[in-house]
């Protein structure tokens, strides 16, 4: 904290580490672009490409609601029916986080 | 069925990047706190501020990021590194392939630039505009929180400590909370609910029963083999016009419903 880190250390190791974790994950993020470009524009898996996103998202958040326990929960929902209700990102956000911040605080 | 105008002008406008960098402001809080705390992390570990800036940038993934620098030793376990970077992001296999109608009819070089910066926040909004993101908007989204993301970096690294404990705010909620709401937005119609059901289910049985972020794969896994088992010839239709349309949400709505019937039982993860 007295000195300012040096922004110019690099060790050849770290380096190469770092560009082997960013090659996998720009090759996925890429690839799997490209895999889907390669698939047909409709019928079956159009179908499911198109199902894809809502599933990654849900499979995201669910388990992470979980992990925040019964307030975690709570929040979630609340924050989908806000959503529902409202049709505004800051407003469902708001009234999730607002809610499990209370929670927290008064509860636990 | 014409598309004027929005969707389809440049590949990377310089209004359309600034408008996705603006619809990604509700996640700057919480950002810039994880920022911190994994520059907090990383300054314990050992990295140089240049080496964890030059990570977030080129790998620019938060959870995997976490990971990397709590496995980071004076001597770097660079394989065990790189596999967890792997296992944890291979999520953007499923999130790449879902982008295909953002850069449908774009030139391959539209399509490596605009995938680096592409992390679940950016990618959740896009998918959810009225009308259908297109590249620029995208990578609006991804400069502005790996802008914010580098920046929560070097604070931590530079304070080594007393950032403010995520939870006691609930930011750490902010990123359930923003993907929670933005899948009301990702609702087409009756032939969700089957497969977002099944990825529930899914997600919910990987949390409990396996490690890591391999819940993910599980629900998505779910939600993907229940929409192939669902679909029937007669939603053909429906989802040639969804990819010409570029209305997203409009233009799923209306007239799905009839293929959706019960034809079979959801087939949930295991």
């Amino acid at each position: 904290m007295n000195q300012f880190p040096d922004l110019t250390s690099f060790s050849l190791e770290a380096v190469l580490t770092i560009l082997g974790m960013a090659a996998v994950t720009y090759g996925m993020r890429l690839g799997g672009l490209l895999m889907a470009d390669r698939l047909p524009q409709h019928g079956r898996w159009a179908h499911v490409l198109e199902r894809l996103p809502g599933a990654v998202l849900i499979s995201v958040w669910v388990p992470s609601a979980l992990s925040a326990g019964a307030i975690g929960i709570a929040g979630a929902a609340a924050t989908v029916i806000t959503m529902a209700l409202a049709r505004n990102l800051f407003a469902a956000m708001a009234v999730g986080m607002v809610l499990v911040g209370l929670g927290r605080y008064f509860i636990s | 069925m014409s598309r004027p105008g929005p969707a389809q002008i440049g590949h990377f406008d310089s209004d359309t990047i600034r408008r996705g960098a603006l619809a990604c402001l509700p996640l700057l809080p919480s950002t810039i706190i994880f920022g911190a705390v994994l520059g907090v992390l990383a300054s314990q570990r050992g990295l140089s501020l240049g080496e964890l800036l030059f990570m977030s940038l080129t790998v620019f993934a938060g959870s995997a990021q976490f990971v990397s620098v709590d496995l980071w030793r004076e001597t770097i376990p660079a394989a065990t590194i790189i596999v967890a970077t792997a296992v944890i992001n291979m999520r953007y296999i499923l999130i790449g392939a879902s982008l295909r109608p953002v850069f449908k009819g774009r030139p391959l070089w539209v399509k490596i630039c605009g995938m680096h910066m592409v992390a679940d926040e950016n990618w959740a909004v896009s998918m959810t505009q009225e009308n259908l993101a297109n590249p620029g908007f995208l990578l609006g989204g991804g400069i502005f929180l790996g802008v914010v993301w580098a920046a929560g970096n070097m604070i931590g690294y530079l304070l080594g400590g007393g950032i403010p404990d995520p939870e006691v705010y609930a930011l750490d909620f902010a990123f359930t909370a923003v993907f929670a709401a933005l899948t009301i937005g990702m609702w087409k119609g009756k032939v969700d609910l089957l497969p977002w059901v099944a990825a529930a289910i899914g997600s919910i049985i990987g949390h409990y029963t396996l490690p890591g972020t391999w819940s993910i794969l599980a629900g998505a896994g779910a939600g993907v083999v229940t929409a192939a088992l669902t679909w029937r010839p007669d939603m053909d239709d429906d989802s040639l016009e969804a990819e010409i349309a570029v209305e997203g949400r409009d233009a799923y709505g209306a007239p799905e419903g009839t293929g959706t019937t019960a034809t079979l039982s959801p087939e949930a993860g295991k």
